[in-house]
């Protein structure tokens, strides 16, 4: 039965291989993920075997995804600036079945994690994953992670560029990269080429901003040391113009004097964060700068221009703009709700962006059972071309949605349980797994989102609230990003007593701002009716349309403070 | 973290005894210390750059992989095989064989494993992928992928 499956999956790959909307991987490309996977199976022989010692068979397995818990291991798949096709999509629901318990969790880093693996199995795991081009390379341990984009690149109207195709050039360069591959902690780097900022690069060990210089040239702006956790920092400008075809030599100073000069000897200070607040930002750049005079006219370094247009077309949209003559929707308030919501402008006439919220109540955010996979994959082929994105607010994306079949979508959506109208509403909460599932998290995070989503169970008044974040984090290594959230969860625990430090008005989408600390912390009993208030306080002083950070900067926190602790 | 292993002298490509000194030795006597041909140990902590003046008067220069997690020495091969084109051998010792693609393709043209890796296929390890995204020491990479 299992195996037939996977046959199907074969075939359809085949067929969807004949479009084009992303980067299809060449036998190079192949046969360095199927040489990875013959590597990581030897090591991990030579570990069961006795050959490899627990401390080196944990960095080398990291560096495969592989997390080993107390009671199953975990895997974590990159799907590269959040871009897959429907096959792609298929297979990891194949996967799920086939060696977890039927179910994925997409993560706010454009990963999916399975969290059911057994030793023996994983390098068979790991071949049907390359037989379909994905990897868990780099998903984890003290390397350059999996690369994340803006979702919507290449899709909206007023894109600097479409970020994907340096993406897939970075994403290259970083794997298994000689010189760079043991660093002192973990490096993430996203790209942003839109207006509005939906990758948080800021928070990033460096983040790379498109833009266009005064000469119409397209370049890179670099921020480096941002980063989330227990201290939260926002990345420092130390380029303010790269041009595209030098990158890859800036990106390797930054690494080189982060490699050389990285702290290694105080666990708690192993990010890039540290390394430029201990410095200066002024004096890293100086000597990035000072690196990069060496390479970068290095012709090895230097991006071929050819290659990148060659790229930019195997990123092209797959669809031409379409004159669609006046089509009628029913009138169905459920569907015109969740349109607000979840469907967004496309650049091109005829053609919508649709969300899609995995967000449930009671469950885990972004965890998705493999029916859904593959009633996604099989939706995304007959309503967007056979590809799909996924996002930092873990929900997924129709890129190419013909305006006319919007509503059929949403028909298909909503009988499969998957057309949550609350995209961006605070019924979509962001929340790490919490200590009901991990063995770092210091308080819960799902439960507390469930009564959030209970206590604000009329959808009128959620859609009144508009858009609205809660993120909650279990622990200070901040999953769920609550530092960026309008209302932001940190959980702890005091006398063994859960308590969640609030945060609010952070936010990344035009500037970056890390989120004010409301005051003491409060107790799991009392934190529903505190997020309760603060909402309330929002309503009470909002005018139309005001956004809650808008409000925030117009009122303070003095208001939210009283109101909560008053 | 990695053990305190006193490394006293090496065997290079010809076979013979090299003594080694420390870069602090090396950058207090360079003058007597060159006329006796001697190498230097590079630790991870070390500050390499204090060598780029005196390179080509340094017979042979030892990298210390002993510490699996810390990657500075690929860096260090790195300037001083590519950057500074040091022309002398560059060996990597107390290494782990899981290190060798990285090493060999840094810059380490050289390499001495820890005992614990006698049985295992040498070749595997430190050619083990046909194909690779960056240009490198010891191969010309995939350019044409930039």
């Amino acid at each position: 039965m299992k195996n037939k499956i996977i046959e199907n999956a074969t075939i359809i790959y085949h067929t969807c291989k004949n479009i084009k909307n992303m980067y299809e991987y060449n036998t190079d490309d192949t046969q360095f993920l199927v040489e990875r996977v013959d590597q990581f199976e030897k090591q991990l022989k030579r570990y069961l075997d006795g050959g490899l010692d627990e401390a080196k068979f944990k960095s080398l397995r990291l560096r495969n995804g592989l997390y080993m818990e107390l009671h199953a291991h975990m895997l974590r798949v990159a799907i590269p600036y959040g871009v897959m096709n429907s096959s792609q999509l298929r297979a990891l629901a194949n996967i799920a079945d086939k060696y977890d318990r039927g179910f994925g969790h997409f993560t706010t880093r454009q990963n999916i994690q399975f969290n059911w693996i057994e030793l023996a199995e994983i390098a068979n795991l790991l071949r049907e994953l390359s037989s379909v081009d994905l990897h868990a390379i780099q998903t984890s341990g003290k390397a350059i992670r999996n690369i994340t984009a803006d979702p919507l690149s290449g899709l909206t109207e007023g894109e600097i560029a479409d970020a994907r195709p340096y993406c897939e050039l970075i994403r290259r360069w970083f794997n298994l990269h000689p010189e760079f591959s043991w660093l002192p902690g973990k490096f993430k780097i996203a790209v942003n080429g839109a207006k509005l900022d939906e990758t948080a690069l800021r928070i990033h060990d460096l983040g790379l901003r498109l833009l266009r210089n005064d000469k119409g040239e397209l370049g890179f702006s670099v921020y480096v040391g941002g980063g989330l956790g227990a201290v939260a920092v926002i990345g420092s400008e130390t380029a303010s113009f790269v041009p595209v075809e030098d990158i890859l030599s800036y990106l390797e100073s930054v690494m080189r004097v982060y490699n050389l000069k990285g702290r290694r000897d105080n666990i708690k200070r192993l990010r890039i964060k540290f390394l430029v607040k201990e410095l200066g930002v002024a004096e890293f750049s100086r000597l990035v700068y000072e690196d990069w005079k060496y390479t970068k006219n290095d012709p090895e370094l230097k991006l071929n221009l050819s290659h990148l247009a060659q790229l930019e077309k195997d990123f092209a949209l797959p669809v031409k703009p379409l004159e669609i003559s006046r089509f009628e929707e029913p009138v169905d308030f459920n569907y015109s709700i969740w349109k607000k919501n979840n469907v967004r402008k496309h650049k091109l006439s005829g053609y919508s962006i649709v969300n899609v919220s995995l967000t449930k109540l009671g469950s885990s955010p972004g965890d998705v059972t493999s029916k859904q996979m593959r009633i996604l994959a099989d939706l995304a082929v007959q309503y967007s071309s056979s590809y799909l994105r996924t996002t930092k607010r873990q929900s997924i994306v129709f890129p190419h949605v013909r305006k006319d079949q919007v509503f059929d979508l949403w028909q298909s959506l909503e009988e499969y349980g998957l057309a949550s109208p609350h995209q961006g509403t605070l019924a979509q909460i962001v929340a790490c797994p919490g200590n009901d599932y991990c063995d770092l998290a210091k308080a819960a995070s799902i439960p507390i989102a469930t009564r959030v989503q209970q206590r604000f169970d009329d959808m009128d008044k959620v859609l009144d609230i508009g858009n609205l974040n809660i993120n909650i984090s279990g622990c200070e290594n901040s999953c769920a990003h609550h530092h960026i959230a309008d209302i932001g969860l940190l959980g702890m625990k005091k006398n063994n007593v859960e308590f969640y430090q609030v945060t609010v008005a952070g936010e990344t989408l035009t500037e970056t701002i890390i989120g004010k600390k409301l005051g003491r912390s409060i107790s799991g009993d009392e934190i529903v009716d505190a997020i309760e208030n603060i909402v309330n306080v929002y309503l009470e002083n909002r005018s139309e349309e005001e956004q809650f950070k808008e409000v925030f900067k117009r009122i303070g926190l003095t208001p939210f403070k009283e109101r909560v602790y008053g | 973290m990695a053990k305190d292993i006193e490394i006293t002298s090496v065997v290079n490509s010809n076979n013979e005894s090299v003594q080694l000194v420390t870069v602090e030795e090396w950058l207090e006597n360079i003058d007597s210390l060159s006329s006796k041909g001697v190498g230097v140990v590079v630790n991870p902590t070390d500050d390499v750059e204090l060598l780029k003046d005196s390179l080509d008067k340094i017979a042979i220069i030892v990298l210390d992989f002993n510490n699996f997690d810390d990657g500075r020495g690929y860096t260090h091969a790195n300037l001083l095989s590519k950057r500074w084109k040091y022309l002398g051998e560059i060996i990597g010792v107390n290494a782990h064989i899981d290190q060798l693609q990285f090493m060999l393709r840094s810059g380490v043209t050289s390499y001495n494993l820890l005992d614990n890796y006698k049985n295992i296929d040498e070749i595997d390890y430190s050619n083990g992928f046909s194909v690779c995204y960056q240009a490198a020491a010891n191969n010309s990479g995939l350019k044409e992928k930039f």
